[in-house]
């Protein structure tokens, strides 16, 4: 069952708190870590970095619109697959 | 093989006619046939065409293994197609296999560490440094890895705070 609409989307407050904190600050690039991984990501945390921890260690996720209304904890995998490299690709951006 | 790149892996024959059930490590899998000729462990150099997808990964046909009992004998090999059969990418864009082995060094020019492995995890590529035998994953955007440099087998990192390890809080609120 999905979440009522009237209670609007969960999120830890020190994440705000910290995300705000660093809005104000300027320093956008600065990794913010948390330890939220059910908090939803809000409109207003696009274009900052969080560091979100995934029982090891945080994993710099960077927050674009696309990603409005997920969870972090979505981005943050908790088990790593190498695999193989093979003709694989990673785009710069 | 180090100017190679594992493509695959063969799994056994596959049917009576001398054809091979292949695993792809391709991004596409079926791009596993695009390279022409592949070369195995044991040095063989051999035109590898994709018949059909069958259960668990591909049918293919390797010129010269005309039965059965050929196909069997390459079980276990791995498929390498040499480097420069990739096809060239624009600007910003790298194979997953020339960044791996790089050399990361920050802007200051101390050494931080080697890419083990380039992850993505749906927030964009990550390269895996191992600093000091840790593994640090730094976000592959132009602010963080202003520079590579393939020839010279480095990448310049620029780490944001609190990327590294003992930046910013480390305790849960």
């Amino acid at each position: 069952m999905s979440r009522s609409v009237w209670k609007g989307p969960f999120v830890d407050a020190y994440v705000l708190k910290k995300a705000e904190a660093v809005r104000e600050s300027g320093r956008t690039n600065d990794v913010i870590k948390i330890w939220s991984r059910r908090s939803t990501i809000l409109p207003q945390f696009v274009g900052l970095t969080f560091g979100v921890y995934n029982g090891q260690k945080h994993i710099p996720v960077n927050v674009t619109e696309e990603m409005i209304g997920q969870k972090f904890g979505e981005y943050s995998p908790t088990r790593t697959y190498y695999g193989h490299a093979a003709d694989k690709k990673a785009k710069r951006k | 093989m180090k100017d190679h790149v594992c493509l695959g892996a063969v799994m056994g024959s596959y049917g009576v006619r001398g054809e091979l059930r292949v695993k792809s490590f391709c991004a596409e899998p079926s791009a596993i046939g695009d390279y022409g000729s592949v070369t195995l462990d044991d040095g063989t150099r051999a035109k590898l065409t994709v018949v059909r997808p069958v259960k668990g990964g591909y049918a293919v046909r390797l010129a010269g293994v005309p039965h059965k009992e050929a196909a069997d004998a390459l079980r276990g090999q791995r498929i390498w197609a040499h480097r420069d059969a990739l096809p060239a990418l624009p600007d910003d864009e790298f194979y997953h296999s020339d960044l791996i082995g790089l050399t990361a060094i920050d802007t200051g020019g101390a050494t931080l560490g080697r890419v083990h492995a380039v992850h993505d995890h749906g927030a964009g590529d990550l390269l895996e440094v191992r600093v000091k035998g840790k593994p640090v994953l730094v976000p592959f955007t132009r602010a963080v890895v202003p520079t590579v440099d393939l020839s010279a087998g480095r990448l310049i990192v620029d780490p944001p705070h609190g990327l590294m390890p003992g930046d910013g809080e480390d305790d849960a609120p």
